[in-house]
């Protein structure tokens, strides 16, 4: 009985299969892609595990175990790349993610609609900036020396600050650039849970006598607490991943100390002075501290009722 | 009658103070771009003594003239537009090939490809091994290491795949049974249909292109193929502007520097402004889509 059904599907299957080929070969640039440039790198990460001979390659050298691990957990400038990364991340979580509220809330009270379309737009430009011109115009405008907001303090009568070369300022000028850069693309999302917000409980809560400022607090927030939480969740589970751009277009010397995060720390470390295996095992490290942080905030958001993040 | 009543309505104070407060906020977004028109336009002894704030003091072109005489500007700015426009097709042939193919939900297997490409999101083996499979390609130092390495932007590629979900499933039919075959129906049905989700992506993935420069810093060394943005980098950065301005300026090329900084910046990012109307058109709707999980 199985077989003859087995038999029957096998070449149905097959048939649907051949049918559906030139679907499959459109796949196959896709999936080549795939497999070269995510994949097998995914395999080179054993090269972490390796005593990493360039000219054995990734295959040949002489397996060690977590020799290469034992090397960078015992390294003080790992630790000190971690701890720059979230202490950048949480200080940019700190200024963003409220005033991404509050500018979406602010946006969303304006009814002129020329208005709102015109500073929307204005707002969303600087996320299609690249790093480098943000950095190159940071620079001009926060140098300690001729920088323009410098010149400004000095006109009514202030001494210069180091935007750029002391550790705390560098991090406050980080964080100024990243909000600039960013603040008007996080507002999509909360504007579009903003207009999906039902009318009918505004013109209730007016009928009521209720006030502006308690129509915001009972109605407003309330129906975009979901999303709130959701984003604050998905960006705390980001907390130990880094883009290399900002720090180290933003970072020099003087700021090093502060400005030496996991990504720019295993560029440094595996492209300019070819540790490759150190380098390798710092970003299996950091790989895998993400997913673990992202599958607890998956299980997080769905233990309080939210959909998951995944 | 009651529309000029309600208008005469006196203005709430809490209105007006939202809509200055906001005002300042757009003038805060936009006040370091002014900064880069005004140094980019003004003269060497304004620049110099610092009065440059808002708009241009003794207004010349010459920072504008400067560098785009420069023979290397024109090699860089003739290599980015070469990597933006095979970058910008390769991504666009691959993403719409995947995510038409993985649309189909009679395709067998389609969950086992998809799931191969949005596994990626989550986990990938790091700079370094990407780095020397790269290298072992053959690709270091060639502008294909620029594009082909990331070819696919998973994000797009759901973006376009819900699109496709999402056309009437109609159409294909009727097509089908008018005897259209797979490549038939995706050319003279499903392509037409997807014009605005493909200019979409090709804007994203363009602008993309222009602005990478990480890439660039990680494979090419050849400072004759430098990209715009690794080039504008080691002008804003590094010596090069410097040393080379000295020769031709004299004493004060430190400070005409600064103008030239600002000029090279205002032309590198003058592509983006230009495209910026288009491409705003669309994100929106695509940040949405791409925020909906695969």
């Amino acid at each position: 009985m199985d077989n003859l059904v087995i038999r029957r599907r096998l070449p149905k299957k097959l048939k649907l299969v051949w049918s559906c080929r030139t679907l499959y070969l459109m796949l196959l640039p896709v999936i080549a892609y795939y497999v070269i440039f995510k994949y097998i790198p995914m395999y080179g990460v054993t090269i972490a595990f390796k005593d990493y001979n360039i000219f054995k390659g990734a295959f040949g050298s002489p397996w060690c175990g977590f020799d290469v691990f034992r090397k960078i957990f015992s390294s003080e400038n790992f630790w000190k790349a971690i701890k720059n990364t979230l202490v950048l991340n949480l200080s940019t979580l700190i200024a963003y993610f409220p005033l991404t509220i509050i500018v979406s809330l602010m946006l969303n009270e304006v009814s002129h609609k020329g208005y709102k379309k015109t500073t929307q737009s204005i707002l969303y430009l600087p996320h299609f900036i690249s790093w480098v011109v943000v950095a190159g115009i940071a620079t001009n405008m926060f140098s300690q020396q001729g920088g323009t907001i410098n010149q400004m303090l000095k006109s009514v009568g202030f001494e210069p600050v180091p935007f750029l070369s002391d550790n705390g300022w560098w991090i406050f000028t980080y964080v100024i650039c990243n909000v600039w850069k960013e603040i008007g693309w996080g507002t999509i999302i909360y504007l579009a849970a903003l207009s999906g917000v039902d009318e009918t409980l505004y013109e209730a809560a007016y009928l009521d006598g209720a006030s502006k400022l308690q129509r915001l607090f009972y109605i407003t927030i309330p129906s975009i607490k979901s999303v709130m939480v959701v984003m604050l969740i998905l960006q705390l589970s980001r907390m130990m991943t880094i883009g290399l751009d900002a720090p180290l277009l933003l970072g020099n010397d003087k700021v090093m100390s502060v400005s030496q995060v996991i990504s720019t720390y295993v560029y440094r470390l595996g492209i300019e002075n070819a540790k490759y295996a150190e380098a390798t095992a710092i970003g299996l490290f950091q790989s895998i501290v993400n997913i673990i942080i992202l599958l607890a905030a998956d299980k997080f958001t769905k233990a309080i009722g939210e959909e998951g993040i995944i | 009658m009651y529309g000029s009543f309600s208008r005469m309505r006196k203005i709430p104070i809490g209105t007006i103070i939202l809509y200055i407060f906001l005002a300042v906020i757009v003038f805060v977004c936009l006040y370091p771009f002014l900064n880069v028109i005004a140094y980019s336009l003004s003269g060497y002894n304004a620049v110099l003594s610092g009065r440059v704030t808002f708009y241009p003091i003794d207004f010349n072109l010459s920072a504008y003239k400067q560098i785009l005489g420069r023979t290397q500007m024109w090699v860089s700015m003739r290599t980015t537009v070469v990597v933006t426009l095979l970058g910008t097709a390769t991504s666009l042939v691959l993403t719409l090939f995947a995510a038409y193919a993985l649309s189909r939900d009679y395709l067998p297997g389609k969950k086992v490809f998809s799931g191969l490409i949005l596994f990626t999101m989550y986990f990938s083996g790091g700079m370094i091994p990407t780095f020397l499979v790269v290298k072992g390609l053959g690709l270091y130092d060639k502008l294909g290491a620029l594009f082909i390495p990331q070819a696919i932007n998973v994000f797009n590629f759901i973006v376009m795949r819900t699109f496709f979900r999402e056309l009437p499933k109609s159409l294909e039919e009727a097509a089908t049974i008018d005897g259209a075959s797979e490549t038939q129906v995706l050319m003279k049905v499903v392509l037409p249909l997807s014009m605005p989700i493909l200019a979409t992506m090709a804007l994203f993935y363009a602008v993309g292109y222009w602005n990478s420069y990480f890439e660039a810093l990680l494979y090419i060394q050849d400072p004759n193929k430098y990209t715009l943005q690794l080039r504008l980098r080691s002008l804003l950065f590094g010596e090069e502007l410097n040393t080379s301005g000295r020769n031709i300026e004299g004493v004060g090329s430190e400070v005409m520097a600064q103008s030239l900084k600002m000029a090279t910046v205002a032309v590198s990012t003058i592509p983006i402004l230009v495209v910026y109307p288009w491409l705003q058109k669309y994100f929106v709707k695509g940040v949405m889509l791409g925020s909906l999980k695969g």
